[in-house]
């Protein structure tokens, strides 16, 4: 089947392609190149005046595994407010705040999002991480697999394992886990926390292992380096939350020791004590040293205003946070001498001094660091506010007078006290279709998504071009996945499967047979039981095609 | 079919008949693995059926609970570990979970045994009486507490952990000095876990020892470490509502009639809805356990059931199913709520898996 998209204004910043008209052709889910005129095109679509970009990727947004689903199962009734009916193609199922995972398929596919990555799989919940992501229809997906507070890992470090030792677990994991990247949280402190520990510093020793998270985070993401993993170390750092953590965000900079490190939510670990309340913003400061620092990307994880359902791995971090739950209940669990979680309601109010700073503390993040390539728009969905907010999100980024006109509706306080009514710029369509598209797709090592060239995936958005930029970006006037038409007008058209993609690093087997004697003593299931073949992948992700990507070890 | 054989090609005819006849059925039991849960769903739509599982007025007294507070809670890795009070609410935990005492209660190794010296509160009258029984070393103390008086006593606890005027004395069955030595060891726990199977808890209002219990538990973390660890998994109850969970954006019983969704436990209870007569048809799913039976009902009723169950009434159809991790393979979602398990087929049989009877069922319905 020959589709053809005719006269559209292409951007592919992936090809250094900005607003060139021209038209594409997709055969078999895949881009072609110019057909001979002999040829017969199947289905022609009229993309006459409107932009095409290649599907927008999230690379950080809590799809799918234990915590969400324990978020459904907390608030039923902020997820009953937007219960989505069933149409001819797609099924009845709620929305809300912590949206089934029908309706988190359906909405990104509708809003031009063909890739989805769940950012915090913890190996002993892979299984059902892929589940959830199976069911989570039309987009691609994958996961990063947590390290970081298991025992085995800390255990390691504590008693010098040397480097390749690390890497092996590390790869390990990969495996068994079916995993894209690895992520760290709150280095050491989900598991200090369980030795009633509260907080743990970049430079404090954890109180069982006396291991430093400044060395998990070093051995980490030279691990993931070496195993020539594509994704850089995904790391959400020490202190989230804290007024002055921009301190220890530097020092977890430093702590990566040159190794690529991608830091995430960083507006959420981008605080001063400076004013009256000891709250500020320390964008700046964060900005300039990302922007000295090449081996540094981030997501930014932008506060919206409204209801939200917060659902992290840092356990320690959403126990001191449960005193500010709207509504008033929260869910924290440590799990498995692996990880933690924590899910905790929460209102974001733009009449309150802290939100409305977070508020403005992302949006400087955005305009202050320069480089497209290495920041990414996310708002941490569900813990910043929902995805189903990226194109209002994109509105403040292009339109400077849009958000002054938010800024003087905030605390008043908060307001002064940003930079942002001095920041001038203003993001292009070029630059969105950069941190959207092209970039998550090279700094997740996914060669064949983010891009128009022949070859890549027909994964691609046509846009009807509007003054106002919000409008353009919910509802797309055609979204293509695999070649196919998914939906149009911002409405669900067909309902198909993603990909799954994971990475596969060569490692030394030889680390099984620790494992296998560690998993049997100490933990609950056997090390067999515990990793995920291919075979499976294929049952529980139910994937149109399990990619693997490939890693050069370095 | 009605009590005679017949073929399963004719039983899945008849089976979509019954179905397809229907304006509002009802899917109950819901006693199988993720595979046949996700089929389950698929029909659930396309019938426009409330869908509820067979033990969930157990599962209820915990969800309140949840959902009105919320609960600081551990998983098995973490009670093998780590540890070193364990708090036995009830008497289930020993007769429905057998294994929860070989491998958590009284672990042969565990991580942090340096610094491990388990003890043991039993707050049960049956399970007191066995408190000598308990393999493993831990030091034990029996609180003969009847679960009628349950709530009553975790609201003594309560108040003697905050140091509220109170008087142990009017807690009929305790000894005070017991009660203060059960004070001393939560205070003195490092990582203390109390774990109670909610099926166990047949009281009036149960929420509200289970209320008590999160409220323990929070007190208690405020200086030290301490968590919940509700025991269940039974007849698949977990993997049902976690699949219901994540497909629907709420738990069950959950209502897809009119072409949307709607989470009500009262309105779409199977008790409620089937004693109030608001079904026309009940498909009873139970691939795990032989025991669950459907309920009493004059409607039309189909069963996917094993095929050694022994049903008091003849239903419209009956069809044997597989059940995973004996004829099938599956995976389930373990009691703790973290981990799932790959079940292995360990015999060869004609048996169709739940999802491949819905799958046939769904194809006639087309």
């Amino acid at each position: 089947m020959l589709v053809k998209l005719t006269a559209a204004r292409v951007i592919d910043p992936a090809h250094d392609v900005n607003d060139v008209v021209r038209d594409l052709y997709a055969r078999d889910g895949r881009i072609v190149a110019a057909p001979g005129a002999s040829e017969r095109v199947d289905r022609e679509y009229d993309a006459a005046g409107m932009i095409a970009m290649a599907g927008a990727i999230d690379l950080h947004t809590h799809i799918g595994g234990g915590k969400v689903n324990l978020a459904r199962a907390l608030v039923p009734d902020l997820n009953r407010r937007e219960i989505l009916r069933a149409t001819a193609v797609a099924s009845a199922c709620a929305g809300g705040p912590a949206p089934s995972t029908l309706a988190a398929g359906y909405r990104y596919a509708a809003m031009g999002y063909t890739a989805c990555f769940e950012p915090a799989m913890l190996p002993s919940n892979a299984r059902q991480a892929h589940m959830e992501m199976g069911d989570t229809p039309i987009v691609d997906r994958g996961a990063y697999a947590l390290l970081g507070n298991d025992d085995f890992l800390l255990r390691s470090l504590a008693v010098g394992a040397d480097q390749r030792a690390i890497n092996d677990y590390v790869a390990w994991t990969l495996h068994a886990a079916q995993a894209l990247g690895i992520k760290v949280v709150n280095a050491g402190g989900i598991s200090a926390f369980k030795f009633n520990a509260r907080t743990l510093d970049v430079d404090e020793p954890h109180p069982h292992y006396r291991v430093s998270p400044r060395r998990v985070i070093a051995s980490l993401a030279r691990a993931v380096h070496e195993l020539g993993v594509p994704h850089p170390l995904h790391v959400h750092a020490s202190n989230l939350g804290v007024p002055g953590n921009a301190d220890s965000t530097l020092a977890t900079i430093a702590a990566a020791e040159g190794f690529p490190i991608h830091l995430t939510h960083l507006q959420f670990h981008s605080y001063g004590t400076e004013g009256e309340r000891k709250f500020s913003s320390a964008a700046l400061r964060i900005a300039e040293a990302v922007n000295a620092a090449p081996n540094v990307s981030l997501d930014v994880g932008q506060v919206i205003f409204g209801q939200t359902v917060t659902a992290s791995g840092d356990s320690p971090l959403q126990y001191r946070n449960a005193r500010h739950a709207s509504p008033r209940k929260s869910v924290i669990m440590d799990i498995e001498c692996d990880a933690g979680c924590g899910v905790v309601p929460f209102r974001y109010r733009d009449r309150d001094f802290v939100n409305a700073l977070q508020w403005a503390i992302g949006l400087e993040l955005f305009l202050l660091v320069r480089d497209p390539w290495r920041i990414f728009l996310t708002t941490d969905h569900p813990n910043g506010g929902p995805f189903t907010s990226y194109p209002h999100l994109i509105k403040l980024l292009m339109r400077r007078e849009f958000r002054n006109e938010k800024l003087a509706a905030i605390h008043p306080e908060a307001a002064a006290m940003s930079a942002l009514k001095d920041i001038a710029r203003e993001y292009s369509l070029y630059e969105i279709a950069i941190m959207t598209r092209a970039a998550p797709a090279r700094i997740l090592g996914l060669a064949d998504r983010g891009h128009l060239g022949a070859g890549a995936a027909a994964d691609i958005v046509v846009y009807a071009p509007h003054d106002d930029p919000e409008i353009m970006f919910a509802a797309p006037r055609y979204v293509f996945k695999d070649g196919e038409l998914v939906a149009e007008r911002g409405e669900v058209k067909q309902v198909t499967r993603g990909s799954v993609h994971t990475v596969k690093p060569e490692f030394d087997r030889g680390i099984e047979r620790q494992l296998a004697g560690y998993f049997a003593r100490y933990q609950t299931m056997s090390l067999e039981s515990f990793g995920i073949g291919a075979d499976e992948l294929a049952e529980l992700s139910l994937a149109r095609e399990l990619i693997t990507h490939a890693c050069r070890s370095r | 079919m009605q009590g005679e054989d017949a073929s399963a090609e004719a039983a899945l005819d008849a089976a979509a008949r019954v179905l397809a006849r229907a304006r509002r059925p009802f899917i109950g039991g819901l006693g199988t693995d993720v595979a046949g849960m996700r089929a389950t769903l698929v029909l659930a739509r396309r019938l426009g059926a409330v869908v509820d599982h067979a033990g969930a007025a157990a599962k209820y007294r915990n969800l309140h609970v949840l959902q009105e507070a919320g609960w600081i809670t551990t998983t098995f890795a973490e009670v093998k570990n780590r540890a070193d009070l364990l708090v036995l609410i009830g008497d289930g935990w020993r007769h429905r979970f057998p294994r929860f005492v070989e491998r958590l209660v009284a672990p042969s190794e565990s991580l942090f045994a340096d610094r491990l010296v388990r003890r043991i509160i039993l707050l049960d009258a049956a399970a007191a009486g066995a408190a000598g029984a308990l393999p493993g070393a831990a030091e034990r103390l029996a609180l003969a507490v009847p679960v009628p008086a349950l709530p009553a006593t975790l609201a003594m606890l309560n108040a003697l952990l905050d140091e509220r005027p109170v008087e142990p004395a009017r807690l009929a069955g305790v000894a005070p000095e017991k009660l203060a030595q059960a004070i001393e060891w939560l205070r003195a726990a490092r990582y203390g876990v109390v774990a109670w199977a909610a099926a166990d808890l047949e009281l009036a209002h149960a929420e509200l020892a289970l209320q008590a219990l999160s409220r323990l538990v929070a007190a208690l973390n405020r200086s030290g470490r301490f968590a919940a660890l509700p025991l269940a998994g039974t007849d698949g109850d977990i993997t049902a509502n976690a699949v219901q969970t994540w497909q629907g954006g709420m738990p069950y019983p959950a209502s897809y009639a009119n072409g949307t969704i709607d989470f009500d436990p009262h309105r779409y209870g199977m008790p409620n809805v089937l004693g109030r007569g608001e079904a026309d048809c009940l498909l009873w799913i139970s691939s795990l356990a032989r025991d669950r039976l459907p309920p009493a009902t004059a409607v039309p009723t189909v069963v996917l059931g094993r095929a050694d169950m022994a049903l008091a009434d003849e239903p419209a159809v009956f069809l044997p199913v597989a059940t995973p991790g004996i004829d099938a393979p599956g995976h389930l979602l373990r009691s703790d709520k973290v981990v799932s398990l790959r079940l292995p087929q360990l015999r060869d049989g004609a048996l169709l898996s739940v999802a491949r009877a819905i799958e046939a069922l769904l194809a006639r319905l087309a």
